[in-house]
């Protein structure tokens, strides 16, 4: 009697401290430290690559290979910008860099006078070095210490090289820009007219539009009814190609249009792939975010002193329907 | 020996112990978690003061800007100390995921200072429109100040996420704690005061047992009690009483018995005293007139007679010095056949004895006149009724621890009712003319004087005659009988 008494209230109460045992391991598992105060600010260069297109596989890339050479380096690198091209954002961002009195900045170029300002004088006053970066702007008006990216002249010289290799000498050729008209979509707009300027059969339309996707639209079916029988298309800044060639497609065939664009936009390879598209120049912006920082990064060393102001080039090559698949 | 109130006293101590480890436990994990919130909610505040304190200083800025006199300025000097005091405890937030913003957030909190200053200094300059650029520009930076605080406050809200979390999940794991503890805490603390109260009633029950036996007057079993408090001290001191009682209720029964004996040999004494003395006359004149006529008869030259007058005189002498005394085979041998002898003169042919004696046998002590008796018995049924007479044979052998003394007659025997009456020693009418000592008084003596009840065997049937079987052991089991004699 006494025994089973004893053994019943100890098996239970042994049960019970097991499950106590269990409980007091969880409970002091769940204890989670928090994270180590640092009582000093880590003394490494604090780079800021700010860009309008925050989001898109171009700038993802950009930023990619920025952080990946800021890590090599020893740099705190951070990506700030805006979706979408909210201008007005992106000069707050900017601003508010130079403010933060950040080591360096690397910019995407825009060609404003509030860039302008902001970089010439705020940023100058503050002592911040500014690399541009994929978009230029002149050395003149922004006092950036250099850039890195694309030689549109070159860009618009390869794909006016190409325009003339698919069509021949002969036939209407509408150029397709923003309305903005911005310093790297000038030179672009330069080095296709420096081709096609020689060859007396090509004629040139320059059309601009508003980056709104009515504008766009309105703007191409404006050019085609003007000019029915145009040959090809050339869209100077890559985010106005999708409206464009939707555009046309609804008119009519795209086949028999010769169309070529830029890449800094997302729906661009998948148009290329679908063959609406007849060629892309295709830039690096993975060595663009590289090449950027490692500048900046000399320039702050002291090791490069001063940068080439003429710019740092990456490669651009041409991408075709075929090239894509 | 461990007391009961020392068992009590550590039960409670035990309990306290638990009792208070786990108020510790819980008094420290609620303190740790205070910490904790007071220091979360540390954080956010002192982000918070800095946007207060730069919304402040544009305030002020603006205010001096519109007056500028020495007071406004010195508020907004204030302004911008509480700012710089907001930004040095900013820094103490640092870790390793804000790192970079919160660089950001302190260098924005001097650009500010810088700007107002700028502000301040292109007043005084009187240079309005500058002054009022820098005003533009410490209120946007203010504004950035607010959005970088909101910033850091998200990042903070990520880096404390799993922080946060594991605080939850710890209370709630602390609650289900807390009952498994209580549970196995009850459990454990019954299992214990069961354990504790046995100690304690197991005893005491054991203890009530061997009272109650003790009551029924069981002296016998032994107190056995497991335990090693004061209900021990007490187990043992009853177990000793227990012992001491018993002894003397054992020698109470012993006494009484001694007693009982003596009374009785006592009694039988007087008895056999009574009858000698009543079966002597006047016996220094008998055996004066006796021992004449034994001379006178020697004178005669009647030889025959002389003898048997000498062997009557012993024969009374015998009877009335031996009856008290122990006396050896030898001297009751003798006696029997001077009995015999004065026997043979009246039955002549008639009576025939015939004796084997082992001589080695004869120093037995035995009670005197008792093998007299059985011969006379013997005599008086077998021989004296019978015309032709009879044989009367008695045999003395050693048998080992004993020595068996047979005297056997052929007369025509006892039956059973009277040899029970002579073995349960009841005293029968004697019959005839005998020395006057019953065969019972001889069975009785007998067995007081050995201490044993086996000493006489009687063997008979209708016709065989009687056999009686004396086993008179070569020791005596002891004295008692003489003591009782000697002090009777």
């Amino acid at each position: 009697m006494h025994k089973t008494i004893s053994l019943a209230l100890g098996s239970i109460c042994a049960i019970f401290l097991f499950f106590t045992m269990i409980s007091a391991i969880r409970f002091v598992q769940s204890a989670w430290q928090p994270p180590q105060l640092q009582h000093r600010e880590e003394d490494r260069y604090r780079l800021v690559l700010v860009t309008q297109d925050l989001g898109t596989p171009f700038w993802n890339d950009v930023g990619e290979g920025a952080e990946a050479e800021a890590r090599r380096l020893g740099a705190n690198l951070e990506v700030w910008g805006t979706y979408g091209e909210d201008r007005e954002d992106f000069l707050k961002q900017l601003e508010i860099a130079i403010d933060s009195k950040v080591d360096g900045i690397i910019v995407q170029g825009m060609d404003e006078d509030a860039f302008d300002n902001l970089t010439k004088v705020k940023a100058a006053f503050y002592g911040i070095p500014i690399i541009t970066v994929a978009s230029d702007v002149p050395m003149s008006e922004s006092m950036r210490k250099t850039y890195v990216g694309s030689d549109a002249l070159a860009a618009g010289k390869l794909i006016a090289n190409t325009l003339i290799a698919d069509m021949g000498g002969e036939g209407t050729v509408v150029l397709m820009g923003d309305q903005r008209e911005e310093y790297d979509q000038r030179q672009r707009v330069e080095g296709i007219r420096s081709v096609l300027d020689r060859h007396p059969g090509i004629r040139i339309e320059y059309v601009t539009s508003s980056d709104e996707e009515e504008k766009i639209v309105a703007a191409t079916q404006n050019v085609m009814n003007y000019f029915p029988n145009v040959n090809a298309f050339i869209s100077v800044d890559a985010n106005l190609t999708p409206a464009m060639v939707q555009e046309i497609g609804r008119r009519s065939q795209v086949e028999p249009y010769h169309i070529y664009s830029f890449d800094d936009n997302p729906d661009i390879l998948a148009l290329l792939r679908q063959g609406k598209l007849d060629g892309v120049i295709q830039q690096s912006p993975s060595e663009m975010g590289e090449t950027g920082v490692r500048m900046m990064m000399q320039w702050l060393e002291g090791e490069t002193v001063p940068l080439d102001a003429e710019g740092y080039l990456t490669d651009i090559r041409m991408l075709t329907t075929e090239g894509a698949q | 020996m461990i007391g009961i109130q020392r068992k009590i006293w550590t039960l409670t101590a035990i309990v306290m112990f638990i009792m208070a480890s786990i108020w510790i436990m819980l008094t420290y994990y609620n303190q740790k978690t205070q910490d904790q919130y007071n220091e979360i909610l540390q954080r956010y505040l002192i982000m918070n003061e800095v946007t207060t304190a730069s919304r402040q200083t544009v305030n002020a800025l603006n205010i001096y800007l519109l007056t500028p006199t020495e007071g406004n300025l010195s508020s907004l000097r204030r302004g911008e100390q509480q700012l710089r005091d907001a930004q040095s405890s900013v820094g103490v937030l640092r870790n390793e995921e804000n790192d970079f913003a919160l660089t950001s957030y302190m260098n924005l909190i001097d650009s500010l200072i810088e700007t107002t200053d700028r502000s301040v200094m292109f007043k005084s300059e009187r240079e309005t429109e500058e002054s009022s650029k820098a005003f533009a520009e410490a209120t946007r930076i203010s504004r950035y100040i607010s959005e970088m605080t909101l910033q850091l406050i998200d990042i903070e809200l990520n880096t404390y996420e799993r922080f946060y979390r594991s605080i939850i999940e710890q209370a709630e794991e602390l609650k289900k704690l807390g009952i498994w503890i209580l549970l196995a805490i009850t459990f454990g603390l019954l299992l214990f005061t069961y354990w504790f109260s046995l100690s304690i009633t197991r005893p005491v029950q054991q203890l009530t047992k061997a009272a109650q036996e003790l009551a029924k007057g069981k002296f016998e079993r032994q107190i056995v009690v497991n335990s090693s408090d004061e209900i021990s001290f007490l187990a043992t001191t009853f177990e000793r009483m227990r012992v001491n009682i018993n002894n003397l209720i054992l020698e109470m029964k012993e006494k009484a018995r001694l007693k009982s004996e003596l009374q009785q040999s006592q009694l039988l004494l007087q008895e056999s005293q009574l009858r000698s003395l009543q079966s002597q006359i006047n016996p220094h004149f008998l055996f004066n007139i006796l021992d004449t006529l034994s001379k006178k008869a020697f004178l005669e030259g009647a030889e025959e007679t002389s003898d048997l007058l000498v062997s009557v005189a012993g024969l009374l002498r015998y009877n009335l010095k031996r009856l008290d005394r122990a006396v050896t085979l030898y001297d009751e041998v003798r006696v029997m056949r001077q009995y015999m002898e004065i026997q043979s003169a009246r039955f002549t042919e008639r009576l025939n004895l015939v004796t084997q004696i082992d001589e080695r046998c004869l120093s037995v002590q035995m009670p005197g006149l008792t093998l007299q008796p059985i011969v006379e018995n013997a005599v008086i049924h077998a021989i004296e009724p019978a015309e032709d007479g009879g044989t009367i044979t008695v045999t003395i052998a050693d048998a080992g621890d004993h020595v068996t003394v047979e005297i056997a007659d052929d007369g025509p025997g006892m039956n059973e009712e009277k040899i029970i009456g002579i073995l349960e020693e009841r005293d029968m009418q004697p019959e005839g003319h005998s020395t006057g000592i019953g065969f019972g008084n001889v069975v009785r003596r007998l067995r007081l004087f050995y201490g044993i009840s086996d000493v006489i065997e009687i063997h008979s049937g209708q016709g065989r005659g009687v056999r009686v079987l004396l086993k008179l052991p070569k020791t005596r089991r002891s004295d008692t009988y003489d003591k009782a004699i000697d002090r009777g």
